[in-house]
């Protein structure tokens, strides 16, 4: 069944109901995560530069301009552990002073090559049971959520879902052996 | 507590009651308002309206906060229900939250529940295989519970009235033990399930098969169902929302508007059953004792015919609740065996891995079913260890990926433009049938009461040797069978997960021939009660391998026809 048919049976069938979402109850997540995690505005604007370093505006918008640093803060707040939200929490506090120590520049004054190699290699961070050791092993765990989360929250955004990859609420009919060679998708030029 | 039956008596008074509104209920209350009787249908839980009452149906992913995931409050305060696969973000609110209905666990069982019109219909794995008398003759064969009073004769020509009524999608495959249907066009397996079930007839000299799993989608000609108001399947996979196209069977979409539109059904959400009436002077059952949910009040509704069908634990709940001084042990309970012999299905064992073969192939788009081998150990005789055997799901799936190693502009396009694909993966898991026993049962708590004052139900079930064994063979056979089909990386995983969360829950209410070791007759009813019909799944004698659901629809339109029968003997 092709796409008009399917809306004119949604249409037929369902009385017209409506395809619009049937609340907006993100805001006041939104607030309850920065407040019970302590999040700082410096902080905020620190964990928006690394969203940016990780997926930046291009062709197409990028992390930052769907400010997805809020979808990181409330999946941290709401969906982690109390262990994990405090692992996090310690990580972002170590992140800048040791930014500045290894590269000797402040992150936010690193150029954008800087920037990639630097999270590049602070994520893979691990250490041992010593407090140095915890130290480093946090700050790659924060970085490696901060991805985990910068590439859900901005691939599973209305943006990417509605104008550049719209999601198919009728995905059709199953074939269950499909050529790959006789797939067709355009490039997207990030 | 308050009783304000302020409402006269014959305005309480209907010809049938159905107590539930889930697939067995709300299919009694169709036949029964088709047939011209007038029916109240009584439901715990609040109103659910198709389409109107489906918040969820057609948000898209971003829509949801967490994209779908259960906040941890939500699962530290839900520890049962948070373990069950379809309780996520946007099907939550068809769930019983643990707090709000407590049960006594003597035994860890994971309760899952839905309190609302529609009952669990609207969350099922719509599943829909026909038992065979391979199935209704395991008792007597293999010595265990008791003979089924019926046989597949009995139940044939009602697993047809409710196929082409609920439609279902599936092919002829002609196997003895898994009876063919009223199908509409089968969903096709994809290439490399088609590998494996030639390469499995081949191995097993066409003794073990993997078919399309029948399903009750509507697939192909939906013209027939128009009347009803529902539609094609669009294979959307979100049918725990509720679906806007009635795609799949519910009650909400199917049984209930369509016996509201015969003008004989009476919906009383928001009450609770207390107790079913038994009059000792009349020497039968006259209504339902109820407390609303919200305000509390007591109220009587009566009738000649009662269908007990609030789902199995909790219409042993209700019976056990029902005391008189004829009955003091439970409504219909001379024998003693209300609420015993309960089982269910044993879900705890998986085996995945991955193909490498067909590798210039892919699916696209989507389907709500997928492969299912029917049970091939113990059919035709006793060859195994173990009583009985198992059913098992097959799949077969590949997915296509982003490189997500990089950062930047890299990881950009690798996002945008996903084309890893990984091996085929590979995956089964068991659906092995339970033995009833009388050490497996429920019953009420002596002490603990829920917020209407009612007895919490004490639930004490368990595995035994014969599912380990059961297990053990599921694990070893099916590895046999991935390794004979060339599949790598085979992992095999005992969850063993506690009984409940395969929500096949059966028993306590059984059917048998015989009035000292059963509750109901071979027409549903109770033996002493015969006025009180129930064909949920408390009513099973054993619990075989397949889907349950389907079976409990069609004894409820056959009990339902028979009790019209019955009424106008009189």
């Amino acid at each position: 069944m092709n796409r008009r048919h399917a809306l004119r049976h949604i249409a037929l069938i369902s009385g017209g109901l409506a395809l619009i979402p049937s609340c907006d109850f993100s805001k006041e997540d939104i607030l309850a995560a920065y407040e019970n995690l302590k999040i700082t505005a410096t902080q905020k604007a620190l964990l928006a530069a690394i969203s940016d370093s990780i997926i930046p505006a291009g062709e197409i918008k990028g992390a930052l301009d769907l400010e997805v640093v809020d979808f990181i803060l409330v999946m941290v707040n709401d969906c982690y552990t109390q262990e994990n939200r405090e692992n996090f929490t310690a990580g972002l506090q170590a992140f800048p002073d040791y930014a500045e120590k290894t590269t000797g520049k402040k992150f936010e004054a690193l150029t954008t090559k800087e920037k990639e190699a630097f999270l590049l290699e602070a994520g893979a961070l691990t250490g041992d049971d010593t407090p140095e050791g915890k130290r480093l092993s946090g700050i790659g765990y924060f970085l490696s959520s901060v991805k985990q989360f910068t590439i859900q929250g901005y691939m599973a955004s209305e943006y990417i879902q509605t104008e550049i990859i719209p999601y198919s609420l009728i995905p059709g009919e199953y074939n269950g052996a499909v050529l790959i060679s006789d797939l067709q998708k355009p490039r997207i030029n990030g | 507590m308050a009783n304000l039956n302020l409402r006269s008596t014959q305005e309480r008074t209907y010809q049938a009651i159905v107590v539930g509104s889930g697939i067995s209920g709300a299919w009694a209350a169709k036949e029964l308002c088709d047939l011209g009787v007038k029916t109240l249908m009584i439901e715990r839980g609040p109103d659910v309206k198709h389409i109107q009452d489906y918040p969820t149906t057609n948000m898209l992913p971003h829509e949801f906060p967490h994209r779908g995931q259960l906040t941890e409050k939500i699962k530290e305060e839900n520890p049962v229900i948070s373990k069950c696969y379809a309780f996520r973000e946007d099907a939550m609110h068809f769930f019983v939250k643990d707090a709000e209905h407590p049960y006594v666990q003597e035994k860890p069982f994971d309760w899952i529940r839905g309190y609302q019109v529609g009952g669990k219909s609207l969350l099922w794995a719509r599943q829909v295989q026909r038992w065979s008398d391979f199935d209704f003759e395991g008792p007597a064969r293999d010595g265990f519970a008791v003979d089924w009073p019926i046989r597949y004769k009995d139940i044939e020509k009602w697993y047809s009235h409710v196929e082409k009524f609920a439609g279902v999608s599936g092919f002829k495959d002609g196997i003895a033990h898994l009876p063919d249907g009223e199908f509409l066009p089968g969903y096709d397996l994809n290439v490399v399930e088609k590998y494996f079930a030639e390469t499995m007839k081949k191995e097993y000299g066409g003794e073990r098969h993997v078919i399309s799993a029948r399903c009750a989608h509507i697939h192909g000609n939906s013209e027939a169902f128009a009347a009803q108001g529902r539609g094609s399947c669009q294979n959307r996979n979100l049918c725990q929302r509720g679906c806007p196209f009635g795609g799949y069977f519910s009650s909400n979409s199917s049984t209930i508007p369509w016996a509201l539109k015969t003008g004989n059904l009476t919906i009383r959400p928001d009450a609770v059953v207390h107790s079913v009436i038994y009059d000792e002077a009349k020497g039968k059952a006259t209504g339902v004792r109820i407390i609303d949910r919200l305000t509390k009040e007591v109220e009587e509704f009566y009738a000649d015919v009662l269908f007990i069908n609030a789902a199995a634990l909790n219409t042993n709940a209700i019976l056990l609740n029902s005391t008189s001084t004829r009955f003091p042990n439970g409504l219909g309970n001379d024998s003693g065996v209300l609420g015993k012999y309960v089982a269910f299905h044993n879900y705890r064992a998986r085996v995945s891995g991955e193909y490498e073969g067909h590798a210039e192939y892919t699916t696209s788009g989507g389907r709500p079913t997928s492969g299912y081998f029917p049970r091939f150990r113990n059919v035709y005789k006793q060859e195994t260890d173990f009583l009985r055997g198992y059913a098992a799901g097959f799949s077969a799936g590949r997915g296509v990926g982003p490189d997500t190693s990089g950062i930047g502009m890299e990881l950009k396009n690798n996002l945008l433009n996903p084309g890893q694909y990984g091996p085929w993966h590979v995956g089964s898991h068991m659906m092995g049938e339970t033995l009833p026993k009388e050490s497996n049962y429920v019953t009420l708590d002596g002490s603990l009461k829920d917020e209407w004052g009612i007895p919490q139900l004490k639930v004490s079930m368990d595995y035994d040797d014969n599912d380990e064994k059961m297990v053990k063979d599921y694990l070893e056979q099916m590895t046999e069978m991935f390794t004979k089909a060339g599949f790598t990386n085979i992992q095999t995983s005992d969850s063993k997960q506690a009984p409940g969360l395969d929500i096949h829950e059966m028993g306590g209410v059984r059917m048998g021939k015989d009035p000292k070791t059963s509750m109901l007759n071979a027409n549903h009813q109770l033996h002493a009660v015969p006025n009180v019909y129930v064909t949920d799944g408390s009513s099973m004698t054993s619990t075989s391998t397949q889907n349950p659901s389907l079976t409990y629809m069609a004894f409820a339109a056959r009990a339902a026809h028979h009790a019209v029968a019955e009424s106008k003997k009189k």
